[in-house]
């Protein structure tokens, strides 16, 4: 079975609660139609009753089995309300009602209630806007300052890596960076069930080459290493070949590292070579790449691309089930 | 609305949902790089505007707004338009 069916099955024995604010795009009304017909979550649509039922009747989308939920229109509005102002001190009420009548905070204030599981959005909004809609209302999981993503990538000899982050910072810094160390290893874990071995990766492994933009990581390193509580293996600063092979690593590394040249999450040190590197790896080397997938947040949420297919968007529902 | 209410109380909105001194804020205040907003809260800024002005703001619009004098303009233009 492929990656992404594999998923699939595993999200049916989840049957996660998916909020979708974007009801009215027709992908998503497509993929709200095959998660529920095939059992792979509980979808609940959100926008204007009237106008999404028109449109799916129009488009031959059957919805039968799909919650549809009018924000304007809910009883749960005020609880919602009072709940963003209780989270978000000093935010008068007028303030909070204004922002929940926007499909995306509200579906994000369902999430922090615990009435879904899993918030997805980004058909129709662009990333920056998601971001800031998750950050406002379900917020960062503790400890955590900076959302990021991932990509999951798929080789054709079937190997899988992740690829943080591709998607998100442009140029973090070294605090930053080990924060999206840490919590794409924990992403790993949870997604693939297996020890994640992260390497921090750089121009220089240990030392070999001195630059502020080698420091940077090597800093990065030490700060990951003291968030996880030796409860994750990491290490670095690596060039990317002593990361991936063991033979380069046993040649280049005077110390034994329990990650070098058989690391499965690769953390790059800015946006620059982060998303030159995923698509290096899916054009050149014919690897699938899955993602972003946004992390970070206290509760499941994932961005779409605006140009995402209702297949890929399918995806994105099981693998975002799986990280809850 | 006269000018000078309008902007006297864009600042004190701006001061509340900041938590920056009202006295501190002028025309010229830039909302990110004087007074320190950061992404998430300008979208509790607007509508925070929107609230006390009983205004809508078109999102896309009024996230471009970049300084205290620009959000004046801004929203005047709102209220003779209600």
């Amino acid at each position: 079975m492929d990656l992404i069916g594999g998923f699939i099955e595993k999200a049916k024995r989840l049957k996660k609660r998916i909020v979708f604010p974007e009801g009215m795009d027709e992908r998503i009304q497509r993929t709200a139609e095959r998660l529920s017909r095939e059992g792979i979550a509980k979808p609940v649509l959100l926008g204007k009753k009237k106008d999404v039922l028109s449109a799916v009747e129009q488009r031959r989308i059957d919805l039968s089995g799909v919650e549809i939920i009018e924000p304007l229109d809910s009883p749960e509005m005020p609880r919602l309300v009072s709940l963003y102002c209780a989270n978000r001190k000093g935010v008068k009420t007028g303030v909070a009602e204004r922002l929940l009548k926007k499909d995306i905070i509200f579906g994000g204030m369902m999430l922090t209630a615990g009435m879904v599981d899993v918030m997805i959005a980004g058909a129709a909004s662009t990333t920056a806007s998601v971001i800031q809609a998750s950050a406002l209302t379900v917020g960062y999981k503790p400890g955590i300052s900076t959302p990021s993503s991932f990509f999951i990538m798929v080789l054709p000899d079937g190997r899988i890596l992740f690829y943080a982050d591709c998607a998100v910072n442009i140029d973090p810094d070294f605090k930053q960076l080990a924060e999206i160390g840490v919590t794409t290893a924990n992403s790993f874990a949870k997604i693939m069930g297996q020890q994640p071995k992260v390497a921090f990766l750089s121009f220089s492994s240990k030392g070999s080459a001195t630059h502020p933009l080698v420091e940077k990581v090597q800093k990065a390193v030490c700060a990951a290493k003291e968030m996880a509580e030796g409860t994750v293996m990491l290490d670095g600063e690596f060039q990317v070949d002593t990361a991936l092979v063991e033979a380069v690593a046993k040649k280049k590394l005077k110390e034994p590292s329990s990650v070098a040249g058989q690391a499965n999450v690769l953390i790059f040190p800015d946006l620059n070579s982060g998303n030159i590197a995923y698509k290096l790896t899916q054009y050149l080397a014919g690897a699938g790449a899955f993602g972003p997938v946004l992390q970070g947040f206290a509760k499941p949420v994932s961005d779409l691309s605006r140009g995402a297919k209702v297949e890929d968007i399918v995806g994105i529902s099981a693998i975002t089930s799986c990280l809850t | 609305m006269e000018r000078a209410e309008v902007e006297s109380r864009v600042k004190k909105v701006t001061a509340e949902v900041l938590g920056v001194e009202e006295s501190v804020i002028t025309s010229e205040s830039r909302f990110v790089e004087d007074l320190g907003a950061e992404s998430v809260q300008s979208l509790e800024l607007v509508a925070a505007f929107e609230d006390e002005f009983d205004i809508e703001m078109e999102e896309d619009a009024a996230l471009k707004v970049k300084t205290v004098g620009k959000a004046v303009d801004f929203i005047q233009k709102h209220l003779e338009n209600k």
